[in-house]
């Protein structure tokens, strides 16, 4: 069992109704990380969450990354403590 | 595919329409791509080092083909000129009505030349044009001088709607605007002071004319699916309620933000770092320009409960601050309020002033104040009275914005060609060399987003065809890290989604200068294809409404081919001012400094500038060392009258 | 001057006789004032959609979107904003197609609408001040333009920049489109759970605003 950080960034901090949460998760992945959280946060995080197509993270106008600002997907191994941020992918403007 | 373009002689007094064949068509796209090709036959005739603020520069506008026919993509209006403030390429886009209602005026394209003896407007309905006496509406702001016009030329045929210039660009000061509606601002490059040296201040459209679309039944199906995959997309969702300020938190928490002049990547103050703002005072709806899907804009209105500094604007009401103007007013300058970014963003449009150049000339000053690098007596010398230049002070920010504006005082003077000609005036008249402070690519402000950490969007600030310049080439793979992209696009290899490498990064910048050029020159927002870059591909997905609306057949390779042709011809124009490869640069804080905040702390430009831009050259077949075009690759794209006329000004590369 | 061919999007045409009873149209279309964000892409996809000549001109369409500084409502106190001019589909037949001198209006046996028949209509305009509510316009050319509810899946309603997005099942509004196609017990049903559709563009308001009956009527 590991603890997971999430901070939710803009959009998803509406979609969450929190800006930051923990998860306890069974197995340490990216994929089960994803799981717990459209559990936690129904259809619509789920909808912008994972790409139907594909079952990956949806990459569309969004940024998902680790603390050290890397992207992350679904088959990535995660460690206890770490802190993942979910964010809206825009530049510019 | 035809097009109506009326080219008008300002000093004669002479206007003409003509038509734009189809053939222009079938080598240009649309949009700037015409745009380009007008003002390079131009300065076939006409000196292309001829004094940019004088009669033999040229104005054009233009909007795309796929403008207001169902492409639910907004709509883009161009005007390309010879640039005031950097002396080279200069183009921009806006949005608005206008653009939009220029389509049913009777012409799509405006080329304009000359210089009026005195100040006037040009009015164009329905085919029909005059110049009308500008006396009136000459030392106005854009926001009256739009209403004045709507007042005077009445509702019938059409909605009037117009594009203006400010006191800023009457004053031809280099970064000045042409503003659409008084609403969006085509802002880069000095379009209005190219206006205001040419005595136009304002161009009217009125008209009902119709659009041919040549197969409005595949328009209507594939306005259909785009409408149904932005829909089925939460992402896109949340871009429309927030609109570009959802990259406030993102840059937060990535350090990302251009603060004081780029000294830190994040701002300071609580209220200003979230984009609980748009919640809480984003109060009505309208959107930026006409026939949108996503209409990501909204209109805010200060009622003086939202804080302390709001008190000052009471029932001020303006677009909501989109990034760039928060990136500008929080970042470059340290704003902290949301009232006060939302003001600035009112005035530099009123002003029609680029906000880029503007705060990154402002904050240069600041910066040298804070660093005591100047003195008191230094600054008023500058303005002729004392004043303090704090970080964040909109009276201070006001003053040298209305310095520029009005050309009041020496600062005013010495920047009103944006930072980097200003500093290095300022170096040159202290005797001192401040170019340290001064933040810019190839002569251009820089936009006011952190850069070094990206090796695609630093490359990009160098070769940009109008200076330092994100919107020529969004470098969305690396940015974002989309290594599906990468292999999309360069044969299943991933280096281009990877951020700490050079590989295939200066291949990145080429590529979106490709597909970016193909969407200006359609006529539609970037920010669609930006929202699902890998759905919506300019080449493949937009080609297909291209080819329901023009009738012009293309297939994806063939696009991208147009596309890099487009780019081609704004590069020969620069090479024909004698730009070369040691233009293609950036200023020495990105190249020396590491940047000192965020995920991506310590990321020095230099350590892969050469190796990114020489690849650039590579993937665009230019030569490496003098960054000239060959005539093969030239030839390889149909341009060999592009390379004759380069060979005889000695701007094509000897190999 | 030739009239531009319009293509109506009707699914049949049935005419009545003088005196015989129209059945009213069913689902209709409402609009929210104030919501508008003046994308055009209704009137846009409106003249597409009707476009029969390879042209597309917004001035074809038949609806359109004004600006409409003056009226305020409670969630816009200061009154910025646009509205869309829709058609109401009054009671049949409607009072367009009463003052019709050469009975050119026929009807959708599906939605019901009234619809101009292009090749009867003489252009007489009398259409036109007939209308209550200003919504059957005249093209560039002189014809006259009514909705014809596109056959039962109006095409503006589907281009909206605000409706709502299809992730969003079953209706759930968030925010509220400016451009709903219901029935008018829906309609009813929707603006008693979300206030702001209290602030529909409808019949009474309509004829408030313009001074047509006082609200003491």
């Amino acid at each position: 069992m590991i603890k997971v950080h999430t901070q939710f960034l803009s959009h998803f901090k509406e979609l969450a109704a929190t800006d930051e949460d923990v998860f306890e998760l069974d197995r340490p992945l990216v994929s089960e990380l994803a799981t717990r959280i459209c559990d936690r946060y129904g259809p619509r995080m789920q909808a912008v969450l994972i790409d139907p197509d594909t079952q990956e993270l949806n990459a569309r106008g969004t940024m998902f990354v680790d603390a050290k600002g890397r992207r992350i997907c679904m088959a990535d191994p995660l460690e206890d403590g770490d802190v993942i941020t979910f964010m809206m992918g825009i530049a510019g403007g | 595919m035809e097009s109506r373009l009326l080219r008008v002689n300002l000093t004669t007094g002479e206007m003409k329409g003509e038509t734009i064949p189809h053939s222009i068509f079938e080598r240009w796209i649309g949009g700037s791509g015409v745009n380009n090709w007008i003002m390079w036959e131009h300065f076939l005739t006409h000196d292309i080092n001829c004094d940019p603020r004088g009669p033999d520069n040229i104005f054009v506008f233009g909007v795309g083909p796929l403008a207001g026919t169902g492409a639910g993509s907004g709509i883009k209006g161009r005007i390309t000129f010879k640039s005031p403030c950097y002396n080279m390429f200069g183009d921009s886009a806006g949005g608005g009505k206008f653009p939009y209602y220029a389509r049913f005026s009777g012409y799509e394209y405006i080329a304009i030349t000359g210089k009026a003896p005195k100040p006037v407007y040009l009015l164009i309905c329905n085919g029909e044009v005059a110049l009308i006496d500008a006396a009136h509406l000459w030392g106005k702001g854009t926001e009256d001088t739009h209403a004045i016009l709507q007042e005077e030329l009445g509702d019938y045929p059409s909605k009037v709607h117009t594009l203006s210039i400010s006191q800023a660009g009457e004053n031809q000061v280099g970064i000045a605007g042409v503003v659409s509606d008084a609403l969006r601002i085509h802002a880069r490059g000095g379009g209005g002071a190219v206006l205001g040296s040419k005595n136009l201040k304002a161009i009217a459209v009125q008209g009902n004319g119709g659009l041919p679309v040549a197969r409005p039944g595949e328009m209507l199906a594939w306005s259909d699916d785009f409408r149904k995959k932005i829909d089925g997309n939460e992402a896109i969702y949340g871009f429309k309620r927030r609109g570009t300020l959802g990259a406030v938190e993102m840059y937060q928490h990535i350090g990302s933000h251009f603060w004081r002049n780029n000294q830190g990547n994040k701002f300071r103050g609580d209220e200003i770092r979230s984009d609980n703002w748009v919640k809480k005072f984003q109060k009505y709806s309208e959107v930026c320009s006409s026939d949108c899907f996503i209409a990501c804009d909204s209109k805010y209105v200060i009622d003086g409960t939202e804080s302390e500094p709001s008190k000052k604007y009471i029932g001020e009401t303006f677009r909501r601050p989109e990034y760039l103007t928060t990136g500008s007013a929080a970042g470059a300058l340290d704003v902290r309020d949301w009232s006060e970014v939302a003001h600035w963003g009112k005035i530099t449009n009123d002003y029609a002033i680029d906000n880029q150049d503007l705060s990154c000339s402002i904050s240069f000053l600041m910066e040298l104040k804070q660093r005591d690098l100047i003195s008191n007596h230094d600054v008023a010398e500058l303005f002729g009275h004392e004043q303090s230049l704090r970080w964040g002070n909109m009276d201070d920010i006001e003053a040298c914005v209305e310095s520029i504006v009005f050309q009041k005082n020496l600062f005013g003077v010495m920047f009103r060609d944006g930072p980097y000609f200003g500093a290095l005036k300022y170096s040159e008249m202290k005797g001192k060399n401040f170019m340290k402070y001064a933040m810019y690519g190839k002569g251009g402000a820089s936009f006011t987003e952190e850069v070094r950490p990206y090796p695609t969007w630093m490359n990009n600030m160098a070769v940009a065809s109008r200076g330092a310049d994100h919107l020529k080439g969004i470098g969305l793979i690396e940015k974002f890290q989309r290594e599906d992209l990468s292999k999309m696009y360069f044969n299943g290899r991933t280096e281009a989604a990877d951020l700490t490498i050079p590989d295939l990064k200066g291949a990145c910048t080429a590529l979106a200068e490709n597909q970016v050029a193909l969407l200006n020159s359609y006529g539609v927002c970037l920010f669609h294809w930006m929202l699902d870059p890998a759905e919506f591909t300019p080449q493949d997905y937009y080609g297909k409404a291209y080819a329901a609306v023009t009738g012009i057949e293309r297939t994806p390779e063939e696009l991208m081919r147009d596309g890099e042709r487009i780019c081609n011809l704004e590069k020969a124009f620069n090479s024909r001012v004698g730009m070369r490869r040691e233009h293609d640069m950036v200023c020495e804080r990105w190249m020396w400094e590491p940047n000192s905040e965020g995920l991506y702390e310590g990321a020095v430009g230099a350590d892969m500038f050469n190796t990114v831009l020489d690849e650039y050259y590579e993937w665009r077949g230019w030569e490496k060392e003098s960054g000239l075009q060959t005539r093969a690759r030239l030839e390889e794209l149909g341009m060999e009258d592009v390379a004759d006329v380069l060979a005889k000004d000695g701007a094509l590369a000897l190999t | 001057m030739t009239a531009i061919p319009q293509k109506e999007m009707v699914t049949g045409s049935i005419r009545y006789q003088p005196g015989e009873e129209v059945p009213n149209v069913g689902t209709k279309l409402f609009a929210l004032r104030n919501q508008c964000t003046e994308c055009n892409a209704c009137e846009v996809a409106c003249a597409l959609v009707h476009s029969q000549d390879g042209m597309v001109n917004p001035q074809m369409a038949r609806l359109r979107i004004d600006h409409a500084p003056e009226k305020s409502s409670r969630t816009n106190p200061l009154g910025i904003g646009f509205v869309a001019e829709i058609c109401h589909h009054c009671g049949n037949p409607p009072p367009c197609a009463d003052v019709c001198p050469t009975d050119a209006f026929y009807y959708d046996p599906v939605t019901r609408a009234a619809v101009i028949e292009q090749d009867n209509c003489i252009q007489c305009m009398e259409c036109v001040p007939g209308c209550p509510f200003d919504v059957v316009f005249v093209a560039p050319k002189g014809e006259l333009l009514k909705c014809d509810l596109c056959g039962g899946d109006p095409v503006c309603v589907k281009a909206c920049a605000t409706r709502p997005e299809m992730v969003n099942e079953g209706k759930q509004y968030v925010r509220l489109p400016v451009l709903f196609f219901e029935a008018q017990q829906e309609f009813n049903r929707l603006s008693k759970q979300i206030p702001e559709a209290q602030d529909e563009i409808g019949l009474m308001q309509a004829m408030l605003e313009r001074g047509e009956i006082s609200s003491s009527a």
